[in-house]
């Protein structure tokens, strides 16, 4: 005990009386260790409590998690012979029962009629929508979109997606050009889903990028979501923002646009390489024999990357009329080269088989590898 | 002769003083900016839905590269893992790595592999290979299997990369736990982030006493051991405090080798993976690096908090020893290799600071570390230290070390918390407390060897013996 006390005291006197005389580096460092060790303990202290209010949240959110999906099976259970109205009158006096004052309590509702709408159709999801809306859910929803943090934002447009509000769709559009990327891309796929007139109305005003990844989403959303009124992209096909004009390119091949063609070919001259690529791999897709004297007529001037394109995009229409031009190409010197033509030349079908079969015969070891390569059906392109 | 020995006692002080205080600036430093890294990548990422990389046809495809040596024990679990990955457009290539046991073998049985006749564009030199092999079963369709003379871990991978059909490759150990949505995760920053991006790394984590199925992680434990339970501690604070600051600075020069994601195209550019170093993984980042700034390319290497990859860490001192004596051997190397680097403003934040900051934080300062332990010792014989002040000095030292490493369990607990028990947590923040005085020494040690091997010249891999997950499998089942 004595021990303990005399080092209490010594550190009393380290850290009051003595510590003006120190040198300045020690004094420092003391100063150091009683910042670090007081950090260490808050911290301790910190983290400890926090996992013990943490599962205290949890205990009480299990519970209340229960009492709702209880409510919200019944729902679904129930019999399909009354209208949406009825049983929406049935059980709105049973959900008003809960303590919706309580915030916690609000969120956890909505967030689980949310999760329920998703996962129901028809008449259920009728009712859940109905009593997301004679709760006033979904004004707190139309809120949120006033918050100043786009994580609000984006939770009151998932909502208003995901419980169909249309009237909301022209409240939304305004952040179709915001410069927050997250939120911007959850309000373009929004608006797709819920403007009855023009969806694609934010292509027009379009400034900001929309990245690679926001694509994928957007085309997700406009290809997955039924009732949209499909416009022709290629009205955004000439859109000096070139994030549009790749979007709008994959929903040309998506939708098998044929109109857009002409545009296209104008794109082969585009100074963007992806977009270059991508305008000569969709006229391959779509099969489109007409374009193919332009592809060849532009080949001899491109990089490496889109002389492969126009191979492959040849191979893909596979007219015939351009297989003495492939087969020249097995003699590049460049092994990706030979390969995307001899490919292009599989593509054929069986007059491309056959001469394949002769390059083989009359071919160096390498190119013979590149044949046996091509038509081993086990080997992916 | 005393006064000599005061000024040499004042300057010993004053310099540990002054350099501890940088590193821990540095660290603090380092600190904030994980902080704002991971607060910014959590609330990017909390409205994520990764479903649309998953079913999008326009997702980049990836090739996993997974290099395998002598695994016959394990493989089938692994490649099994590897060929559930959630994600569309991928193939998983295992590089049999010249093999002396039955690896090969029980590849060909499992899968009804056979050799297909595949035209092998060698973009990047490798030892021969031996055949190229695919299932007659559709189900694998996806996997290839690379037969080759052994050649070591790069020249795998080398072979792998020229197999490779796909834009991105993905290099893993075949050994890992690679969570199932590890690949979505790990792609997403190539489509969102405004300049290139040339790599990717995910966080690695300790998978000691964690209940493994079928090559898939089933519940995190802490691992009953001590070594490891402080590689725990080491590789949270590494990776979620030091990769994910460095990744804000836009600075990373390493991504484990245990698994990064890179853009095939750059990394054929500048050559593959170097045979010449044990520190590859670090070597081909800088090199990656270099040749943006060359090329006066716009670029990104970004690393994803989330944890991706469960490896088994060494158990026993000596063979993490041998782990961390090739650690220091590969910076050492790369560090030479790259020397032109060190302070060059031709390549910006890559020569100012992320180079500087190897060579003085992760380099030197074990060195300087040693050195200033072995001065004090030689001091306390002859008499010459003032005990007090040294032990204050120590102190300031480790009590900083602890407040760091709580911090990082803080980080830990605030973002992904993996150890969902409370005694693993306690044991975690014990950890803490023990780290600097029994773990730290150890891995000063380990780095002064790794100093005088290279110097003298050793150059072996340093084999490394792993328990495996099999006992687990059996205490689960």
């Amino acid at each position: 005990m004595n021990s303990i006390y005399s080092v209490v005291d010594y550190l009393r006197d380290l850290f009051t009386t003595r510590l003006p005389y120190f040198p300045s580096n020690i004094r420092s460092a003391l100063i150091i260790i009683l910042f670090c060790a007081i950090v260490f303990a808050e911290l301790y202290m910190y983290i400890a409590v926090r996992r013990i209010r943490q599962n205290a949240a949890k205990r009480k959110k299990d519970k209340w998690n229960d009492t709702i999906s209880n409510l919200l099976a019944n729902i679904i259970i129930y019999g399909d012979d009354d209208d949406t109205e009825t049983i929406i009158n049935h059980f709105l006096p049973q959900f008003k029962k809960l303590p919706l004052y309580r915030p916690f309590i609000k969120k956890m509702l909505t967030k689980e009629l949310l999760e329920y709408h998703a996962n129901f159709i028809g008449k259920t999801a009728d009712v859940l929508r109905g009593l997301y809306l004679r709760l006033n859910l979904h004004k707190e929803a139309i809120a949120k979109l006033k918050s100043n943090y786009w994580e609000k934002k984006i939770e009151g447009i998932r909502e208003i997606t995901q419980m169909n509000l249309r009237t909301e769709a022209e409240n939304i559009l305004q952040f179709t050009d915001e410069e927050n990327g997250q939120l911007r891309m959850e309000a373009q796929a929004a608006f797709v889903k819920l403007s009855d007139d023009n969806p694609f109305r934010f292509l027009d005003r379009a400034r900001e990028r929309i990245l690679d990844w926001h694509q994928l989403v957007l085309f997700e959303v406009i290809t997955k979501t039924k009732n949209v009124q499909i416009p022709l992209f290629s009205k955004w096909l000439s859109s000096k923002n070139d994030s549009v004009v790749m979007l709008c390119l994959k929903l040309v091949n998506h939708y098998q646009q044929w109109d857009a063609i002409p545009l296209m070919v104008l794109l082969f001259k585009h100074e963007n390489l992806k977009i270059r690529a991508r305008a000569i791999e969709n006229i391959g897709k779509m099969e489109a024999e007409m374009v193919e004297e332009n592809l060849f007529e532009m080949y001899f001037n491109q990089p490496i990357e889109i002389k492969l394109n126009v191979i492959e995009a040849l191979g893909r229409i596979s007219s015939g009329n351009y297989l003495d031009f492939l087969k020249s190409r097995t003699y590049s010197e460049n092994f990706k080269i030979r390969m995307a033509a001899l490919y292009a030349i599989k593509l054929h079908g069986p007059s491309g088989e056959d001469l394949l079969s002769k390059i083989y015969h009359d071919s160096t070891f390498q190119n013979r590898s590149i044949v046996e390569h091509v038509l081993d059906q086990r080997i992916k392109n | 002769m005393s006064l000599y020995y005061f000024f040499f006692e004042e300057f010993l002080n004053n310099a540990i003083f002054y350099y501890a205080l940088i590193v821990m600036f540095s660290y603090i430093f380092l600190t904030f900016l994980s902080a704002v890294e991971m607060k910014s990548y959590l609330r990017k990422n909390s409205y994520v839905d990764y479903k649309a990389i998953l079913v999008s046809p326009h997702a980049p495809s990836v090739s996993i590269l997974a290099p395998a040596y002598n695994e016959e024990a394990s493989i089938i679990d692994n490649v099994r893992s590897l060929l559930s990955l959630h994600y569309s457009n991928f193939e998983v290539i295992i590089i049999n790595d010249g093999s002396s046991d039955n690896s090969m073998a029980v590849l060909i049985e499992h899968f009804g592999l056979e050799k297909v006749k595949f035209a092998l564009n060698e973009q990047i030199k490798t030892k021969p290979l031996r055949g190229i092999y695919k299932s007659k079963d559709p189900a694998f369709s996806r996997l290839t299997v690379v037969d080759k003379d052994n050649g070591g871990k790069s020249d795998a991978l080398n072979m792998g990369i020229n197999v490779s059909g796909k834009d991105l490759i993905l290099c893993i150990d075949v050994d890992c736990i690679v969570e199932q949505d590890a690949i979505l995760k790990m792609v997403k920053p190539f489509l969102d982030e405004g300049k290139r991006v040339i790599a990717t790394g995910g966080v690695v984590r300790i998978a000691n006493s964690c209940e493994v199925r079928d090559g898939r992680l089933i519940s995190v434990n802490m691992p009953d051991k001590i070594i490891p339970r402080f590689q725990v501690l080491e590789y949270i604070r590494a990776f979620l405090m030091g990769r994910m600051a460095w990744s804000r600075l836009n600075g990373l020069l390493l991504i484990s080798g245990a698994m990064g994601l890179f853009d095939k195209e750059i990394v054929i550019k500048v050559g593959g993976y170097n045979h010449n170093t044990v520190g590859e993984d670090m070597e081909l980042v800088v090199r990656m690096r270099r040749y943006m700034h060359d090329q006066d390319l716009r670029y990104r290497v970004v690393y994803t908090p989330d944890p991706l990859c469960w490896t088994e860490s060494p158990s026993s001192a000596t063979i993490l020893g041998r782990q961390r004596n090739r650690w220091t051997r590969g910076t050492m190397e790369v560090l030479w290799l790259h020397k032109d680097l060190f302070f060059n403003p031709r390549y910006g934040f890559l020569g100012l600071l992320s180079y500087p900051y190897w060579f003085f934080f992760e380099w030197l300062a074990p060195i300087l570390e040693f050195v200033g332990l072995f001065c004090f010792i030689i001091m306390a014989i002859m008499g010459y230290i003032n005990w007090e002040f040294s032990l204050i000095l120590f102190s300031m030292v480790y009590f900083f070390a602890i407040m760091l490493s709580t911090i990082a369990v803080l980080f830990e607990e605030m973002s992904y918390q993996q150890y969902t028990k409370g005694s693993d947590l306690f044991r975690l923040l014990g950890m803490a407390v023990l780290e600097p005085i029994i773990y730290h020494p150890l891995t000063v040690y380990w780095a002064i060897r790794g100093n005088i091997d290279k110097l003298t010249g050793k150059t072996s891999w340093g084999t490394m013996t792993r328990t495996g997950f099999k006992t687990k499998i059996k205490q689960a089942a």
